[in-house]
């Protein structure tokens, strides 16, 4: 029988019950509960006195009281996504979507969710530092005017800025100003992740319209810069309910599992060793020449996989559509695009346009291999790093650490002084994005104006701020450096009122013209790629990947992020080397064995975990752990994998060796706490029967019915569109003020999140069959934890909801062992921040701050119900659907949550549980909870 | 040894008096412990403890009796948020100038307003109507509902002082949740500091509660106050 923590499956108590903190000793109890004992009757005397804090002129648009809601954007490795902002007497506090903006749509991914808490972070830089030295704006701004009067003399010469690719007009204007000022001087850029162009065009498609999807290493749904209005198209074509039109199929070939071949109808895991040899016979069997080979030498899986993928695609062409993940070898993409020319959704699933992000921009000299070559040349002597942290980033055979040190001047604008700072001259420091003036484009090309939500919180400057400094050796504001660039793109009489419209509705609608799409590519480029399928290619393979929570490991400091569980391993506050069962077991290794991972002559050393789904001899590592400067949050979580990397393999690298060390490292991993214990929980049911009629599990009750007056608040989940990326669990999280516990605490079970996400796996372990599953209170109306709490601190509430009273709380804890879904939470300590700690300016004042000893869980999130029952009633109207929208579903970028009135039978809710397949877990107990799923739709019949 | 047991026997345990003593002391005990319960129920329930009608002191000594009642100045002049908010929302220093850069301008008991314009240093004062935090009033709800000012805060038009009116218990805000047609008023009296129930409040307040679609149950929700 599973245990609640697979680790210690025999201990009664868990580990570390019977554990003093540290640095506890008995002089030190009977002091300090001495002295706890007088100051206790001490305090008991009197009330604390409240003061009341009026402001001496009030901003005319604050209300105490009332959020106030901003537009802006979050830069997505840096695309812009909208966003709107709360802010409560100036201090953001929450983030969602901006509906009206064509990127977010509503909705926000884990990241954007917590990036709020990355604005408060106390290790962020303050003040700029000299070789380490506390030191000022000024200081730098008087060397700096002394060093640029010795470049001007020779135009920039041997002077190198060093920026990520950005999509910013007011940013990319103010550096290639500085390049005509400094003719000599060189641009380069640098991301440690993907390219999403391709000679010279940025592939953008439509789902929506495709009724065929192929996926060739492509996680569209998820790590994309459009993946929010991907996953929102997918998930809209993908839901049957209407019975209209046909769901789309979803093809997915690839070597590791991600949010997108965790959707698939079909999945083939396939090692890069066969993956041309697959498209080929794809190639050869809708009759095209792509690539070498045909049917014959596939494997049985692939065989059946690629007959029945191009039986689809001739029957749906041209409503059909290919995608190659950017991470893919220029030649893979090559093919994709090859494909879709072929299959004739130019212009119809999928468009090519102009970059919009600067990547490929002629100003710009190259990547960071062209810098750390010409910093070897010895032509680099003064490197201006903005943003960029490659002194962890670079692919390790670079060596760009050691480079860096050698260069006589640097300076490194970032949030941290992080690895890169360290190493320069000067670290100063850069304003969060809900600090900064600036714009930015979304995928699409559509700009959006970023505005600061609140002033600087230290002394810190915006990039075009910077990059105007370093040009002028003069201070210029960054809401001017933007406003100058959008001056002269629309009417420039009625500039005043698109600005503020723009501002208004955090989108540049009528300015400047959307990317261009580009005219027919030219043959070369669409000609089927050649390649060489016989080259024998040394397995295993090693696969680099993002971190699915860090990135790149800028989210390294972030709590929130580190104890959001990983999708598919569960894993909190660590990374591990991920290998298939058959490869771990041909190397005798278990879970947790630490290894040393080599390819040529880098190596790290990390702990194993067993992976499913991954093609043979696929072994996964994500980059963004390991972080050294990251701050006491993300210091030393995982291995750091981009010391395996090098500049010829960013993604792939083949002939790894693995040799077993004998230690062994815990892994923290969520995914089987809180276990239900196998039963039929969730529920999946092919295409063709999801519109049947079913059973209900509905049973009488010995208790009466709670008598239903008004509304009745209830939650359906639809698991055929849930990708499973956990921005919900992030959004309740910056929603209901829930604390993070660490990794200790995890790995005794005792994490805080009000909604988890469950992964559940079946069939063959090489390629199962998975669904993600949302789990918040069920608000049961028999609830089973209400009739064990002795002083009544859980009841019930007229509306249906589960009501918990933290006040009366005692913490017996019998509820949670009496709930048979396992959703509550219980404070075993206080794990509010320490009192003086900025990250408390993030706290939502309308949900209570849990203190130690107290129960919780999820409340359906009353307060915004209450919210909207004030708002409707003091305006004097009826509460309409879709007033009240529970922080989990507004971040939902597929619409898997609805919330609403069950009273009201045209409620979206109530529509939602109308439908044949909702149902309820564990039915059979009979307690009748307010949330149901619909089941995972798989659409894997014989034709689409 | 035998002189030691002839005095055991000499010494009786216990003195002729001991019954009485021991009787008084069990009565004394009795007493004490009664009196105790009343004493610490007195003071519950005292405006010891309760508050009501103490006047916590003040930076400004800022009278209602005078803006309220004299001046008839409206209660949303200063407290302008009731309506829209939660917080009913406090003057900022500026309120009090838009009057005071003119009226009394140069005295003494306006100093520390014009030390908090000048320095830009806001007023601190002292709560007088205080909620527990695990409380969640709005304001703008109950007004739009019809219960006025003065139901909770008292008559503040004969307050120098602001002070607490009402206990502002939990049982207190229960005995309205679950009744709350005698304190509905019509909208043009719910800013009326000295209303007095009309003779037939039964009545009006009953119209006032159906026409103004108060819901009964969710009033009494916990989550409705404690979230």
């Amino acid at each position: 029988m599973p245990s609640l923590n697979p680790l210690r499956p025999t201990d009664e108590f868990p580990p570390g019950a019977d554990r003093l903190p540290e640095g506890f000793n008995r002089r030190e109890f009977l002091r300090l509960a001495g002295a706890s004992a007088a100051l206790a009757g001490a305090a008991g005397c009197g009330r604390p006195a409240k003061t009341l804090v009026p402001y001496v002129t009030q901003p005319e648009t604050i209300v105490p009281g009332l959020p106030t809601f901003y537009a802006t954007a979050i830069p997505w490795e840096g695309f812009a996504r909208g966003v709107i902002v709360e802010t409560h007497e100036g201090r953001p506090t929450k983030i969602e979507g901006n509906p009206g903006e064509p990127e977010s749509l509503g909705a926000t991914d884990a990241m954007t969710q917590a990036s709020i808490l990355s604005l408060y972070d106390p290790e962020r830089s303050h003040a700029p530092l000299c070789a380490g030295q506390p030191s000022s704006w000024a200081a730098f701004a008087d060397e700096w005017i002394e060093r640029r009067r010795q470049l001007s003399a020779a135009g920039g010469k041997d002077w190198a800025l060093l920026t990520e690719p950005t999509t910013s007009p007011t940013l990319r204007r103010e550096i290639i100003r500085l390049l005509d000022r400094f003719p000599s001087a060189r641009w380069y850029q640098h991301t440690a992740l993907a390219r999403y162009d391709e000679d010279g065009a940025q592939p953008d498609c439509e789902p929506e319209r495709a009724e065929v999807i192929l996926a060739v290493e492509s996680d569209f749904l998820q790590r994309h810069p459009a993946s929010l209005r991907y996953a929102r198209a997918f998930a809209r074509r993908r839901r049957v309910a209407a019975g209209d039109r046909r769901p789309n199929r979803l093809y997915v070939l690839e070597s590791t599992f991600t949010a997108t071949g965790a959707m698939a109808d079909h999945r083939l895991p396939v090692s890069p060793a066969r993956l041309r040899r697959v498209l080929g016979a794809v190639a050869a069997a809708l009759g095209g020449e792509g690539g070498a080979g045909g049917a014959a030498d596939l494997r049985e899986g692939e065989g059946a996989f690629v007959a029945q993928l191009a039986g689809d695609l001739r029957a749906r062409a041209p409503d059909v559509l290919c995608v190659a993940g950017a991470e893919q070898d220029p030649d893979v993409r090559r093919w994709v695009r090859a494909m879709n020319e072929r299959l004739g959704t130019i212009g119809r699933t999928v468009r090519y346009q102009a970059p919009v992000r600067s990547d490929g921009d002629p100003r710009s000299a190259g990547d960071l291999a062209a810098l750390a070559d010409a910093m070897s040349r010895g032509e680099v002597s003064t490197l201006a790093i903005l943003g960029a942290n490659p002194a962890y980033t670079a692919p390790e055979d670079l060596d760009f650490a050691r480079r860096l040190e050698a260069v006589p001047w640097s300076a490194h604008f970032g949030r941290h002084r992080d690895e890169t700072g360290l190493r320069c001259r000067w670290h100063l420091p850069e304003s969060h994005y809900l600090e900064t003036w600036l714009d930015l484009r979304g995928y699409g090309g559509e700009a959006v104006i970023q505005q600061p939500l609140i002033d600087p919180l230290h002394d810190t400057r915006g990039p075009a701020e910077i990059v105007r400094l370093l040009a002028d050796a003069t201070e210029a504001s960054g809401y001017e450096l933007v406003r100058e660039t959008w001056r002269g793109a629309g009417d420039s009489a009625g500039f005043e009122e698109s600005w503020r419209r723009w501002l208004n509705e955090g989108r540049v609608r009528d300015a400047a013209p959307a990317v261009a799409s580009l005219g027919p590519a030219p043959a070369a480029v669409t000609a089927w790629p050649s390649w060489d399928v016989s080259a024998p290619l040394a397995a295993p393979f090693v696969i680099f990947r993002p971190d699915p929570n860090l990135g790149d490991g800028r989210w390294a400091n972030n709590a929130w992020l580190q104890e959001l569980p990983r999708p598919f391993s569960a894993l909190v506050w660590d990374n591990a080397i991920f290998l298939p069962r058959g490869l771990a077991e041909g190397h005798r290794l278990a879970e947790g064995d630490v290894v040393v991972l080599r390819c040529g002559d880098r190596s790290v050393r990390g702990p194993v975990a067993i992976a499913r789904g991954h093609a043979e001899d696929c072994i996964l590592v994500h980059l963004g752990g390991g972080r050294t400067r990251a701050g006491a949050v993300g210091d030393g979580r995982g291995f750091d994998a981009y010391r395996l990397r090098a500049r010829g393999g960013l993604w792939t690298e083949g002939g790894a060796t693995l040799v077993k060390t004998g230690a062994v490292h815990e892994l923290v991993s969520t995914q089987r706490h809180f276990s239900m214990e196998g039963r039929d929980l969730a529920r999946w049911v092919p295409a063709a029967q999801a519109l049947l009629p079913r059973k209900t599990d509905a049973a009488g009750s010995l208790y009466s019915p709670w008598p239903r007056t008004g509304h009745a608040w209830g939650m359906s989940i639809d698991l055929s569109t849930c990708i499973g990326c956990s921005a919900c669990v992030s959004a309740c999280q910056a929603e209901n003020n829930i604390p993070v516990v660490g990794r200790e605490e995890v790995a005794r079970g005792r994490e805080m999140h009000w909604i988890r996400v469950d992964r559940y796996f079946e069939g063959d372990e090489g390629n199962p069959r998975t669904i993600a599953q949302p789990v918040p209170c069920m608000h049961c109306e028999n609830a089973p934890c209400e009739l064990v709490c002795p002083v009544a601190a859980t009841v019930h509430s007229s509306e249906g909801l589960n009501q918990m009273v933290y006040n009366r709380c005692v913490g017996t804890r019998y509820c949670s062992n009496n709930c048979p879904y396992k959703v509550r939470r219980f404070n075993f300590f206080d794990f509010r921040a320490p009192a003086d700690s900025p990250v408390h300016l993030q706290e939502n004042p309308n949900v209570t701050v849990r203190e130690r000893g107290v129960m919780e869980k999820c409340t359906y999130c009353v307060q915004r119900i209450n919210a909207g029952r004030i708002a409707a009633e003091r305006d004097g109207r009826p509460l309409r659907d879709g007033d009240i929208r529970t922080a989990c579903q507004q971040v939902c970028p597929v619409e898997a949550i609805v919330f609403g009135d069950l009273a009201d039978p045209e409620s979206a809710v109530a529509r939602r549980k109308r439908e044949p397949g909702d149902y309820a877990l564990l039915a059979e107990l009979n307690t009748r909870p307010r949330t149901t799923y619909l089941p995972k739709m798989f659409n894997s019949g014989a034709s689409a | 040894m035998a002189k030691r047991a002839a005095s055991d026997r000499a010494l009786p345990l216990f003195g002729a008096g001991a019954t009485f003593f021991f009787r008084l002391g069990l009565a004394l005990a009795f007493c004490l412990a009664c009196g105790t319960g009343a004493a610490v129920f007195a003071y519950y329930h005292s405006s010891w403890w309760t508050q009501v009608g103490f006047a916590p002191d003040q930076p400004v000594l800022f009278s209602h009796r005078h803006h309220a009642g004299d001046l008839r100045i409206d209660c949303r002049y200063c407290h302008s948020s009731v309506e829209t908010s939660a917080f009913a929302g406090l003057p900022p220093t500026q309120t009090c100038l838009s009057c005071h850069s003119q009226i009394f301008a140069d005295t003494a008991m306006l100093r520390p307003v014009r030390l908090s314009a000048e320095r830009a240093v806001p007023l601190r004062w002292n709560r007088a109507s205080r909620l527990p935090d695990h409380v969640y009033f709005d304001h703008s709800i109950h007004v739009a509902k019809g219960v006025g000012c003065s139901s909770c805060h008292g008559d503040v038009t004969r307050l120098a002082l602001a002070a607490p009116a009402e206990r502002l218990d939990m049982r207190w805000c229960l005995d309205c949740h679950r009744d709350p047609a005698p304190a509905l008023r019509p909208r043009d009296e719910i800013f009326a500091a000295t209303w007095t129930p009309p003779a037939d409040q039964d009545a009006r307040g009953a119209a006032l509660l159906a026409a103004r679609n108060i819901p009964a149950q969710p009033l009494v929700d916990c989550n409705t106050c404690h979230r």
